[in-house]
């Protein structure tokens, strides 16, 4: 039995669900305007924040946590996992501003140990250091 | 080239979706509420599905919801023994209308000032909200758990339906004025106040009524066991959905079944065309909301249409804008949350 041939309708983009971290009912909304005035012994702190601030300040903790992580690692042995399985260690120095280059010290690699050595981010996979 | 229904699927809720309601035209458009039994009932922009907030406070699964005319302010009913009146723009419960059983069904008047109840208890309630410390009217009579209440006639008579019974009375005089008897269960009821018309399901037959008198008008019967309809604004058509998970569209004038969509994953508890009459939601078992087009292919909401001009013969599957270039377009269909400059899922930053 033969269909006719029918293309699907076009469409913008799908309906926007849950954030998933709050109830919604952004209080910058289309709709403050209708806000009622909440007065100040009631207000919820959390109710009050938009989503966006909470995660601005999700964010810049979290940010701050791994800047502090990095200045810890400075002048200590650190281990690099590598792709294919190749481990290698180091003296931490210092990392560029995007955080794209590692600065080490006399890294030991299967071929010898290099005085100083540039790692490239995107070629490692994670490193651990003992604080 | 025909064009084939693309349903926008709402997802969110994480059980079955018993009961959705639209409000009526606002400035900010039209919305859209929906009920569960996850007990949190959600509202959305009614013209996109987008998500606005989650009404969190019932401690049971919700039965009923609905939203007054001008989405101020919504009204759930739960199986935690209470109606809860929400303020529908910053999502904080303003009023718990305890109960003393399971709480199916919630209509506001006209005006937002009254609030009519009905539930597992048998009664009907009517709560004054500018008192709400004072107790409700109460209407008794009917002999199961109500499942519908709706306020009629510019709010001066009151419609019912339990199991096998639908009820008309009268506001004023808190008394039955007459009576309809049904030998199956009754699963739906919808008013249509422009033309007074009622619109009930039982069985596999979607009936219409007349509100005022009761007196049937006509009535079709559908492949399935049918869980609720709804009537076109216009009386052009009607949807309804049920058992088989699908969704049928009737000519209302000649009864003739135009179209029927299979979509959902699980029965069809509800279904509502919006204010406009541009579409109708479903809600469904399998936990979601789907809008669908009244008029395939027309440009409305997140469906576009495109012109044969357009199509660079790539259209086998919908065509889904990239976040850079829809902005403009989003413009007038900007949702509640302001989060047009973020894309839908969050980006893994460092």
């Amino acid at each position: 039995m033969q269909t006719p041939v029918t293309i699907p309708v076009p469409v913008l983009r799908l309906p926007r669900g849950p954030d998933g971290f709050s109830r919604g009912f952004a209080p910058d909304g289309r709709r403050a305007p209708l806000r009622p005035e909440v007065p100040e012994i009631q207000a919820r702190p959390i109710a009050q924040e938009s989503p966006e601030f909470q995660e601005q300040r999700a964010r810049a903790a979290l940010r701050e946590r791994y800047l502090r992580s990095l200045l810890a690692m400075v002048g200590r042995q650190v281990s690099f996992t590598l792709h294919e399985g190749v481990r290698v260690a180091a003296h931490f120095g210092a990392t560029d501003l995007d955080v794209a280059n590692f600065y080490v010290s006399q890294l030991q690699t299967p071929i010898g140990v290099q005085a100083e050595a540039l790692l490239r981010c995107s070629d490692i996979i994670s490193y651990t250091f003992k604080p | 080239m025909a064009m084939r229904q693309t349903p926008l699927t709402c997802s969110g809720h994480t059980r079955p979706v018993v009961d959705l309601a639209f409000s009526g035209i606002t400035p900010y458009g039209y919305f859209l509420i929906s009920a569960c039994k996850d007990g949190k009932p959600m509202l959305r922009q009614g013209d996109t599905g987008d998500w606005i907030g989650t009404f969190l406070g019932h401690k049971g699964a919700v039965w009923g919801a609905t939203l007054n005319k001008d989405a101020t302010k919504a009204a759930t009913a739960a199986a935690d023994f209470t109606a809860k009146v929400w303020d529908a723009v910053s999502g904080d419960e303003l009023m718990t209308l305890a109960h003393k059983h399971i709480v199916k069904t919630v209509d506001f008047t006209q005006d937002s000032n009254y609030l009519l109840t009905g539930g597992q208890d048998k009664l009907l309630r009517i709560y004054d909200l500018n008192k709400p410390e004072a107790e409700p009217k109460e209407i008794s009579g009917h002999t199961s758990g109500i499942k519908k209440a709706l306020w009629c006639s510019e709010d001066k008579q009151i419609l019912s339906a339990d199991d096998k019974t639908v009820r008309l009375w009268d506001h004023a005089t808190m008394t039955e004025v007459k009576s309809l008897n049904f030998n199956m269960s009754v699963s739906s009821m919808e008013y249509i106040p422009e033309g007074e018309i009622l619109v009930i399901t039982y069985g596999r037959s979607i009936a219409f009524h007349s509100a005022v008198s009761l007196d049937p008008i006509k009535s079709f019967e559908a492949p399935a066991t049918i869980n609720s309809a709804s009537l076109h604004p216009e009386k052009e058509f009607l949807v309804a959905g049920g058992e088989d998970f699908k969704l049928y569209k009737y000519d209302y004038n000649s009864g003739e079944e135009l179209e029927s969509y299979k979509g959902h994953f699980g029965p069809i508890h509800c279904v509502r065309f919006s204010p406009d009459g541009e579409l109708y939601a479903s809600g469904s078992e399998d936990g979601t909301l789907r809008l669908w087009q009244t008029v395939v292919g027309k440009t409305y909401g997140l469906w576009k249409c495109v012109l044969p001009e357009e199509d660079s013969g790539e259209l086998a599957k919908p065509k889904i804008g990239f976040p850079e270039t829809t902005e403009e377009e989003i413009e007038e269909i900007a949702t509640e949350n302001s989060d047009c400059i973020y894309p839908s899922a969050p980006d893994v930053k460092a």
